[in-house]
């Protein structure tokens, strides 16, 4: 496949998940089988021996089983924010379909995409942007240039040989 | 927003800064004037952006060194023909073009940048108070000396030497006229024959 067909967008995140407590994004997993086609062997297997493990460790996920007839197995996972992915579990191991569940569990529901860049931000600044006449003192548009007193290092204090005139003149 | 595009604009604008180098270190001068140069002072700076000023210098005629560094500061060159090796001192080089010393001292504080022939195509560099009006009329801020022009002794009325207070007497044979007289001091001995004095 060609790689413009992978949509390409900015880093997101399901934001302040976690700041009170973690809400868990995946709300539904449906398991999808045929119950006599052996292509569901593995799917099979796992709905009986790996399945209720999963739904005791997580009751906030609703689990539903979706008996297909003659139809390869998949799971369906769907988010909190809407969206719906599906993959397909032709061919993968009862160890490799608790591993894609999992991935699933965990996962935000943002979809997978290429990153354009790795920063990015949404609020741009509200200052406005830098340009050479932010912050200059606006006397310099009438200022006719070479000015001496802008030339001139700014001098504090005073030197020795000050210190020795004022002594001097005060005798 | 709509004036994103004339925002930009301004901000990538080139602007220029006028430099008096008169009585300046021109080693401590093109440290600051590399940084406009650059586009160092900034905050939109980048190493891969070209957001450097252009930095107009006059009066290099009388920049100043330190102790003996006009005699003993050498610029070197080779010809890449055999015994095409010459040197010559700084007061020699600063004879020969006023603008020199502080061209080649900018030029080596750039060293080792990709793009250092452009910027120093933005160093104009005059040595006497004159600058041509089309450059002038561009500048629009002016650049702080690195350091406090002294007062010469030419400077002062001889009452003004007169009454200055004396800490301490000298003694009988010190030489204190030594200055109005004329330097017999021998021409420097490292400088190539080709650049000594006649």
């Amino acid at each position: 496949m060609s790689n413009n067909a992978i949509p390409r967008d900015f880093l997101k995140n399901v934001l302040q998940n976690g700041m009170g407590r973690y809400v868990c994004q995946l709300q539904r997993i449906t398991f999808r089988f045929c119950k006599s086609h052996p292509g569901s062997r593995h799917m099979r297997d796992f709905i009986e021996n790996h399945m209720l493990d999963f739904t005791q460790k997580n009751p906030g996920v609703v689990v539903y089983l979706q008996p297909r007839r003659h139809r390869p197995p998949s799971i369906v996972a769907e988010f909190l924010n809407g969206r719906r992915e599906m993959m397909e579990m032709i061919d993968k191991e009862p160890e490799e379909i608790c591993k894609w569940t999992e991935h699933m569990r965990g996962r935000s529901g943002v979809q997978i995409v290429n990153m354009i860049r790795n920063n990015h931000t949404e609020t741009p600044s509200t200052q406005g942007i830098w340009h050479p006449f932010m912050f200059r003192d606006s006397e310099t548009a009438l200022t006719k240039f070479p000015n001496p007193q802008l030339s001139a290092v700014k001098q504090t204090g005073k030197t020795a040989t000050d210190y020795l005139l004022e002594e001097v003149e005060k005798k | 927003m709509a004036h994103n595009r004339v925002m930009q604009w301004a901000v990538l604008a080139r602007t220029w800064w006028i430099y008096d180098a008169n009585q300046q270190c021109p080693f401590r001068s093109a440290y600051r004037l590399t940084t406009y140069l650059q586009g160092l002072h900034k905050p939109v700076y980048h190493r891969h952006g070209d957001v450097g000023d252009h930095v107009v210098v006059f009066n290099t005629r009388h920049i100043a060194m330190r102790g003996e560094f006009w005699r003993t500061y050498k610029h070197f060159h080779h010809t890449r023909f055999a015994g095409g090796f010459s040197r010559a001192s700084a007061y020699r080089v600063h004879e020969e073009d006023p603008t020199r010393i502080l061209e080649r001292a900018c030029h080596n504080r750039l060293s080792g940048l990709d793009n250092k022939r452009t910027l120093m195509k933005r160093l104009h560099l005059f040595p006497d108070e004159e600058i041509p009006e089309e450059i002038l009329e561009n500048v629009t801020g002016q650049i702080q000396q690195v350091q406090a022009i002294p007062k010469k002794l030419e400077d002062y009325s001889q009452r003004e030497i007169d009454s200055f207070p004396r800490l301490f007497k000298m003694p009988e044979d010190y030489d204190i006229e030594s200055y109005k007289r004329e330097n017999r001091l021998e021409p420097d001995q490292h400088t190539s024959k080709a650049w000594r004095l006649k």
